[in-house]
């Protein structure tokens, strides 16, 4: 049982061609992609459109990760950078309570390892009347906050991470960056 | 060799349609399975199922332990409903059939390695049009541009490793048809899967199946009949066109084949692309228009490639009973029963009529014997068409004792009437239950 010499090259020459586009798909283009910046300036001066109807007013000098953010119509998620803190929005579709809601983001929190959930929930409100639960966790060498608000079938889903010297640092534009949180342009 | 079915020019007789515009290779005797072990296609195909195995099941673990019950469930819905669609692709080429190693092949080269590959192609060109344009361009038109882009070059590279393995498997059009079909099919079931526990864990409600409910209804029947199956079928005809039209130039033959991937990239864009988009949840006769709308032109376009492509196949291995000059062994009758599937559900319903279950029984073993003598007939393999031969005057003689000696239905045309208007007006009732279901799932 042998095979032409001919044929044995074309058929390696054919296979080096298929591992080669699928190198091409699976590794040179997240390399190209990598190699490109993904953070953008974004004004802090007019609402920015998170998706869903939500909008929010970015923190000042925040800048967005546009490899993150992605808005449409019935959902939406950005991430704002603030040096190394992360500030990100998810807007959803969302059956359900604010016990749910905020229920369904702790299990996230919890589930990318290493977090837990620390201390009590409070209330929180936006200047746009939308009514939300929030809390603060805590992982290694980083903490976080994390806030939810349900308006109209919609989950708004708020989380802040970052080194506690950072956060403290930018805490209070963030608060008031989630203050802005409207659905729609106004309130609930 | 291109084997030419029929007598031609001198004898008078017209030639058949397979000769003239689709040439039949026929798989040659000497092609051992075996030898495709000493390909580095083979092991390539083999790494790379392999790896792509992993991944999913690395997947699947994950979801099994956060959530048992919805990913089990889901598991084997898209399971049960990849069967329908791999028995119908499989049957495309009844008298010439594809061997099941190689049709497991491209079904795993779609769900393990077009997968595996995919997702991080993907989310490259989304994040490249995001950062190159804008969140909200990528947001609408990534999966319109990164979909087509990678997937169906991902899933038409599988059938290129299926020629690169077993050249001599690809015997006609259609054949590469089935492999990209059956590719196609791979990556849908994958995909919906994936999907549908992306949908149970998006909703937050712990181990809840309402979610895999809803992705298999949207996604499985809504959006599956014109979904990756017919994307890679489409692409599969080119590169089945490029492998078996020998008697064309290699520009034509790569010029097809790049236009039928162009063609399924351009049917794929139009179905993810953001034009006349419609949220489900939103109208459900709506989304179903718009599917309608999108779906039914390639669908109509590439059943009609499908159909040629079978009929070319079937005239040529039905050349090779008339060939054969032996009433015994097939009838004029049978022979043109034999070219079409539906004819061939017909003289098997006549036969049950007149004989019931060995009536039926034995047409079905009658008409199989014939195809396969065909094939190897076709094949120059003695042993084989002397087997199949024996075989074939066994199931005449079981017929003739049943009294009912052709296999072929008398009334084809009444029969066939009135089961399209059952299937129409079954059609349409499918279509209104869906409109209410998909309304009420917002």
């Amino acid at each position: 049982m042998r095979v032409a010499r001919g044929r044995l090259l074309s058929n390696l020459l054919g296979s080096l061609g298929i591992l080669l586009t699928l190198g091409l798909i699976y590794a040179g283009l997240p390399a190209l992609d990598r190699s490109l910046p993904a953070d953008q300036p974004v004004s802090p001066d007019r609402p920015y459109t998170v998706g869903g109807g939500v909008t929010v007013v970015p923190p000042p000098g925040a800048k967005i990760d546009v490899t993150q953010t992605r808005p449409s119509a019935r959902q939406g998620t950005v991430l704002f950078l603030l040096g190394k803190v992360r500030y990100v929005l998810v807007v959803t579709p969302f059956r359900g309570d604010l016990h749910a809601a905020t229920d369904r983001l702790i299990r996230k929190i919890v589930r990318a390892g290493g977090r837990q959930v620390a201390g009590s929930e409070r209330s929180v409100d936006t200047t746009a009347g939308l009514y939300g639960r929030q809390g603060d966790y805590t992982a290694k060498e980083r903490g976080g906050r994390y806030a939810v608000f349900l308006v109209d079938g919609v989950s708004i889903e708020v989380t802040v991470s970052g080194s506690d010297a950072e956060l403290s640092r930018v805490s209070d534009e963030i608060a008031a960056s989630t203050r802005t949180i409207a659905y729609r342009g106004g309130t609930s | 060799m291109t084997a030419v079915a029929g007598p031609e020019g001198a004898s008078g007789a017209s030639v058949p349609r397979s000769a003239r515009t689709a040439p039949v290779h026929p798989t040659p005797v000497w092609a051992v399975a075996r030898k495709s072990l000493l390909l580095p296609a083979f092991w390539l195909v083999a790494i790379l199922l392999a790896v792509g195995a992993v991944h999913l099941i690395s997947v699947l673990r994950e979801a099994f332990l956060e959530y048992p019950k919805a990913t089990a469930l889901t598991v084997a819905l898209f399971a049960v409903y990849a069967i329908p669609f791999w028995l119908f692709v499989g049957a495309l080429d009844y008298l010439e059939r594809e061997p099941p190693l190689l049709l497991a092949t491209a079904f795993g080269w779609g769900g393990l390695v077009a997968t595996t590959v995919a997702i991080p192609g993907n989310t490259a060109v989304h994040n490249l049009l995001a950062k190159v344009y804008s969140p909200e361009f990528a947001a609408s038109w990534g999966p319109a541009i990164a979909g087509p882009t990678i997937e169906e070059t991902a899933r038409v590279l599988g059938v290129v490793a299926i020629v690169l393995i077993a050249h001599a498997q690809i015997n006609s059009i259609l054949d590469g048809v089935i492999y990209g079909a059956l590719v196609g099919l791979g990556f849908q079931v994958v995909e919906d899967i994936v999907y549908a526990v992306g949908a149970v864990d998006v909703a937050g409600r712990g181990d809840d199946v309402g979610p895999v409910f809803a992705t298999f209804f949207v996604r499985g029947f809504l959006a599956g009949l014109w979904s990756h199956t017919l994307f890679g079928a489409l692409a599969g005809f080119g590169v089945g066109y490029l492998v078996v039209r020998g008697d064309r130039s290699l520009a034509r033959r790569a010029g097809i084949a790049a236009l039928a991937l162009g063609g399924a990239w351009a049917c794929h864009f139009v179905w993810n692309s953001p034009l006349l988009a419609v949220e489900v949840g939103d109208n459900g006769y709506a989304l179903i228009a718009v599917l309608l709308a999108k779906g039914i032109p390639p669908l109509l376009m590439i059943l009609l490639l499908v159909r040629s492509a079978r009929h070319r196949e079937a005239d040529f291995y039905i050349q090779q009973l008339v060939d054969l000059d032996d009433p015994k062994i097939a009838t004029p009758a049978e022979l043109h029963v034999l070219s079409m599937g539906h004819l061939r559900a017909n003289a098997r319903r006549h036969a049950y009529g007149r004989a019931g279950t060995a009536g039926r029984r034995a047409v079905r073993r009658l008409q199989r014997a014939q195809a396969r003598l065909a094939v190897a007939v076709s094949r120059s393999d003695p042993v084989a068409a002397g087997r199949w031969r024996t075989e074939v005057l066994a199931q005449r003689g079981r017929l003739r004792v049943l009294g009912h000696l052709e296999a072929s239905a008398p009334d084809e045309r009444t029969g066939s009437l009135r089961r399209r208007m059952l299937y129409l007006l079954i059609g349409i009732a499918v279509m209104a239950a869906l409109c209410v279901g998909v309304t009420g799932l917002s």
